[in-house]
């Protein structure tokens, strides 16, 4: 039995986790929910002795079947602590790729477990090892043993590290965010795995992830923390049913309530006689002809079409820009055919690889080798991109960056050139739309949090007008907290200047309260199309339940 | 394997493409070679039956070729200013063949004497680095400054503080007493071992700082974490993941300098007067003996590529990730 | 040189803004003044120990060794600033250009590169010499020509991993012109990374000059240069050792200072 009493941990004298209790029995799963920052990674961290040397433990202590592992006051008893470490207690990481060393064959990897902890032989040790292998469900197991990490698939290798985890049968297995890094349908069958294996093994688990939806799939038990505290403790449905903490109900809320449906009644996938209006990109000739009838059905608004994609494949082009490889042309994206009309939410889902950014950036225009036809409204769509770290130009003020936009849409046409004081006087205009106050006008990225960039993103993709906007996971880098307010300010704006949002995400809980509509991707072709309550409750493709049923 | 053949047909074209601009540059320097050789003071009839003999009468991309041939051959060409005997000028060949081992030796001693020190330098300064502690804080920052201090030093400089150091001072060698290779092999690579010296110490400086910052990376990585959770130790951490990945840029690194160790064997022949082609090049530029230096230049060019060839080799042997593709 | 707007002061940038800025001044100064004439000769001082009076000694032919070191100092820095101004702002432009849009030209500009840096630079710089002649205005076209690829090399870099990022990628969708997504988008970024080169380059700069003048090739008599005085104080090693060592640390001298400043501006970014 694992305790954690009234344990805090400090670096540099902050204390980042505050009196924390925690405590696990044989067979159980504990789930520790937080956002980033909430301490719950110093914690699982400390408990396993991995936690850096500054950090310093000034209240409490740690113990393992009543033997004190660590104790405030007292440095980290590292002989000790490798008595346990692999053995006792042992650890499975969120990113399997870098957590697994890049030179080194994943057999001899997990071997060294054995190396550490025991004195089997040499043939002992293989067969062992082939043994977890097969009981972690990996195939092909003589090869995955002589393989290096980039040669497996990341379902493989985070398999390969919980059977590293579990070889030596620990009473204790924590797992570290273990699915956070992999597609959807390789998550469902981690977590089945680990499921799988505390009924077999009876030990104890830590569950630490930001996903207050997963740790209900496998947990027992359930602690919310947040800024160092466990604010909230209980069996996993009576946390659900009665929440105590307003915290932890926000949390809960952020997982899909299944009520909204604001253009509900609207469209039916690809109706014919949609309105195209404005600039055309056709690559196809004789397929342009229907895009005529523009004005007239615009009366309409609900249905005006923003975007008409016909019969669309992308292409990409394999092989480096050298003189010597030759070129292979692969279709990345085959026979798209879809709307997006004005005021509407269309989700994009799929797994990685499934082409979802190639027909995004097609949409775009930022991708020349396609074939079909993509017409949208006169000005073209802009983007928001997943990371609001990378999407703002650093060396530039947020004033700057939001008239950007118009500064360059009036060179390109000037009809729409405005004098220096107007296109200030509209970025205030959008900083204070975006929910922003004017001092942050002089201030640059690096000033600014990962929310309020995303704010501003979304400010300079809006500044222009564009009908549409397509964003890329626009909330999956921040806080589940953050996430409800941009998701939030996005809606908000939807309705304030009637936009269009293509909405990709691999996040079926973000969709389920974005969308209007979903498409569903795999492989490069459309599987299903179809109203989010109808696509959630009957699914015509076993692939899309497979897709959905995570939540 | 086919990444090979694409490296070598790189390497024979880049070899082409600097014999052309060797050959090339020397066509257009002003002032003409027959001068050079006969004085101003030759008759007409010598000075055209000399630019005869030494084909310059041909256009320049027939010279080119006429001359890559010879090399091709094996016939180096004819120096302008040494000569053999009475009537006939000195092969290139044989002017260089006796100087190569000493120039060849040089750079081998030096590269030596870098990964002998700046390996273990290198793993010691990352081990205090990554220790909390005074000692290991001190060791860290002493290391820093030596190291700032020895890579600012110009290699002549630091050949002429050798001298004086280790020559006068200490008088382990005798300055200038040249020991011939010939004569005595180790007496030979005992005095090689200074101006060697004087290459590498600045060198030394850099690689061990760059493995230092290598393995301070390495150790933030997630499989070093890892590697703790099993219940490793810190020394089989070191050893057994960390160093191995560290060293892996490092090989590049090495790659990288070895253009400019034998740039500083050519400076530094001249502070211990080793009679190498860095000598030889020097006073061939010197007094526009152009025949050597294209030689050489095409020479250095081939060792230099030959050792980014071997190194690109090398990386593809040790790095898994690399040799898949 | 002014202090990098945001950063902190340490104590690399200090140590490096000192040394830098003292050999400056003297270089300066010793540009239009020195304590003692650089070309009078004394027999009667000749290998005069460091003293009071002549604070790094006297040569062999009794001339003041302080007042030569300020003047081969001033050399040295025009000739290190100059080669520095004609790579680099070469190497911005071509590094600009073949990051941004690659293909055929870039693919060549890279070939010559490759070859170039893989050639030791100080031999390089010597063969161009034995192809324009020797002296100051050559030395500083052959050393900047050389320098050019390093330059290429790392602001092609940073416009390679520039070009895709998002922000960029989100300027072209806004519709912003090429040249201004170069010059206006992307360059500023570069800066904080091309400013280090900068300093690396000078460092270079100054070390294959010298070089190359100890080896007697380049800067001739009677321009001053440190190297040159080197190659004249080897001989006299035994009997006046600070001959050597005055232009000798004063290279070192110069050079560490420009390390340390450059260490100092980049940890104050990083």
């Amino acid at each position: 039995m694992i305790k954690i009493e009234n344990l805090s941990v400090a670096f540099d004298g902050t204390e980042v986790v505050k009196n924390v209790n925690l405590e696990l029995k044989d067979g159980e799963i504990l789930g520790v929910v937080g956002e980033s920052g909430s301490g719950k990674s110093v914690t699982a961290l400390t408990l396993m002795g991995l936690v850096s040397e500054t950090a310093e433990v000034t209240s409490g202590k740690i113990s393992f079947d009543n033997i004190v592992l660590r104790e405030a006051g007292k440095p980290l008893d590292k002989a000790l602590y490798r008595q346990y470490q692999g053995a006792e207690m042992s650890m499975i990481f969120q990113e399997p790729m870098t957590s697994l060393n890049p030179t080194q064959r994943v057999g001899k990897q997990v071997e060294e477990m054995l190396r550490l902890h025991t004195d089997f032989s040499k043939e002992e040790i293989r067969t062992k090892v082939l043994e977890t292998f097969e009981a972690v469900g990996l195939r092909d197991i003589e090869k995955v043993y002589d393989s290096y990490p980039h040669q497996l698939s990341g379902g493989m290798r985070q398999r390969v590290m919980i059977a590293m985890a579990i070889i030596l049968h620990p009473d204790l297995v924590v797992a570290d965010e273990p699915t956070t890094a992999l597609d959807v349908t390789i998550q469902n069958q981690i977590i089945e795995l680990l499921r799988e294996i505390n009924t077999r093994e009876q030990n104890a688990m830590l569950f630490i992830t930001h996903d207050l939806n997963l740790a209900r799939r496998i947990c027992h038990r359930i602690a919310v923390m947040k800024d160092g505290r466990v604010v909230e403790q209980g069996k996993t449905e009576d946390i659900f049913q009665n929440p105590r903490e307003e915290y932890t109900r926000k949390l809960i809320e952020a997982v899909p309530s299944r009520l909204k449906r604001r253009i509900s009644a609207m469209c039916k996938p690809t109706q014919g006689g949609a309105a195209g209006f404005g600039t055309e990109k056709a690559a196809d000739k004789e397929a342009a002809g229907e895009a005529g009838n523009v004005e007239t059905a615009a009366a309409d608004d609900s249905l005006v079409s923003v975007l008409q994609v016909r019969d669309l494949s992308v292409f990409y082009q394999d092989g480096s820009n050298s003189l010597f490889s030759g070129k292979k042309r692969h279709c990345v994206v085959e026979g798209a055919s879809f709307d997006i009309y004005r005021g509407e939410s269309l989700g994009l889902v799929g797994e990685s690889g499934c082409g979802k950014t190639s027909l995004s950036k097609a949409i775009l225009g930022m991708n020349s080798d396609i074939t079909g036809k993509v017409v949208h409204g006169s000005i073209r769509p802009q983007m928001i991109f997943q990371d609001p770290y990378s999407s703002l130009n650093p060396s530039k003020t947020i004033g700057w960056l939001l008239q950007e936009p118009l500064r360059a849409a009036g060179k390109l046409d000037k009809s729409f050139a405005m004098t220096k004081d107007d296109m200030e006087a509209a970025a205030y205009d959008m900083l204070h739309r975006v929910g922003m106050e004017d001092k942050y006008f002089h201030r640059k990225p690096s000033q600014l949090s990962g929310g309020q960039r995303q704010r501003i993103s979304i400010g300079q993709a809006l500044i222009t007008k564009p009908g549409l906007i397509v964003a890329d996971e626009p909330v999956s880098a921040l806080d589940v907290t953050i996430q409800a307010q941009i998701m939030e300010l996005m809606q908000k704006l939807q309705q304030e200047m009637g936009l269009s949002y293509l909405f990709i995400s691999h996040d079926i809980n973000v969709v389920y309260k974005m969308c209007d509509r979903i498409m569903v991707m795999k492989e490069g072709k459309i599987l299903e199309i179809g109203e989010t309550e109808e696509l959630f409750r009957h699914p015509v493709q076993e692939y899309t339940k497979q897709l959905l049923g995570a939540s | 394997m086919k990444y090979f053949i694409k490296k070598i047909i790189t390497l024979i074209m880049t070899l082409f493409l600097v014999s052309v601009a060797a050959f090339l540059a020397f066509q257009i320097i002003p002032g003409d070679v027959v001068t050079t050789i006969l004085g101003t003071e030759a008759t007409p009839e010598r000075e055209e039956q000399l630019r005869e003999e030494l084909g310059l009468d041909k256009p320049p991309v027939v010279r080119y070729f006429n001359w890559a041939e010879d090399v091709l051959r094996g016939d180096l060409g004819r120096s302008y200013r040494y000569s053999k005997n009475m009537n006939e000028m000195m092969p290139v060949a044989e002017l260089i063949g006796d100087k190569l081992p000493v120039t060849l030796w040089l750079a081998a001693v030096a590269v030596f004497l870098i990964i002998l020190i700046s390996v273990p330098l290198g793993v010691l300064w990352a081990m205090s680095a990554s220790r909390s502690g005074r000692a290991a804080h001190f060791m860290d920052a002493f290391l820093g400054v030596i190291t700032q201090t020895t890579m600012a030093i110009p290699s002549f400089f630091l050949g002429i503080l050798v001298t004086y150091l280790f020559g006068i001072l200490f008088k382990l060698f005798v300055p200038g007493r040249y020991i011939s290779y010939q004569e005595d092999f180790a007496g030979f690579l005992g005095y090689l071992l200074f101006p060697a010296l004087s290459i590498a110490l600045p060198k030394i400086a850099m690689t061990a700082r760059f493995l230092r910052n290598s393995m301070l990376t390495e150790l933030k990585s997630d499989y070093v974490r890892t590697a703790y959770s099993k219940g490793c130790t810190r020394k089989r951490v070191m050893y057994g993941h960390v160093l191995r990945n560290a060293l892996m840029p490092v090989v590049t690194f090495l790659g990288m300098i070895i253009a400019e160790i034998v740039a500083g064997s050519i400076v530094i022949e001249q502070v211990f007067g080793l009679p190498g082609i860095g000598r030889l090049l020097i006073s061939s530029i010197n007094t526009r003996d152009f025949p050597v230096v294209e030689i050489l230049i095409l020479y250095i060019t081939f060792v230099v590529i030959l050792v980014y060839f071997l190194v690109d080799i090398l990386y593809r042997v040790i790095d898994p990730r690399i040799s898949e593709k | 040189m002014k202090k990098p707007s945001g950063g902190k002061w340490n104590k690399y940038l200090v140590a490096g803004l000192f040394m830098t800025g003292l050999a400056v001044v003297l270089g300066i100064v010793g540009f239009f003044w020195t304590p003692y004439s650089t070309t009078a000769m004394s027999a009667s001082e000749k290998f005069a120990a460091p003293s009071l009076r002549h604070i790094f000694g006297t040569d062999n032919f009794g001339r003041d060794i302080f007042s030569r070191v300020m003047l081969g100092l001033s050399t040295t820095i025009v000739i290190g600033s100059l080669v520095v101004l004609f790579s680099a702002s070469i190497g911005i432009l071509l590094g600009a250009l073949t990051g941004y849009f690659g293909g055929i030209i870039d693919e060549i500009v890279m070939r010559i590169t490759d070859a170039v840096n893989g050639f030791p630079s100080i031999l390089l710089a010597l063969v161009l010499i034995s192809i324009l002649g020797n002296g100051k205005q050559n030395v500083i076209l052959a050393l900047g020509i050389v320098f050019v690829p390093s330059y290429v090399r790392i602001v092609r870099s940073e416009f390679i991993r520039l070009r895709d990022a998002d922000y960029i990628k989100r300027a072209r969708l806004m519709g912003v012109s090429r040249m201004r997504i170069l010059f206006v988008h992307i360059l500023p970024n570069i800066f904080s990374v091309f400013w280090v080169s900068v300093m690396i380059g000078f460092n270079n700069a100054i070390l294959a000059e010298s070089g190359m003048s100890y080896l007697g090739i380049g800067v001739q008599p009677p321009d001053a240069s440190l190297g040159k005085m080197l190659s004249d104080a080897q001989g006299y090693l035994q009997t006046a050792p600070w001959y050597a060592l005055a232009p000798g640390l004063t290279i070192v001298w110069v050079v560490l200072g420009f390390s340390l400043f450059s260490e100092g501006i980049r940890r104050t970014q990083s």
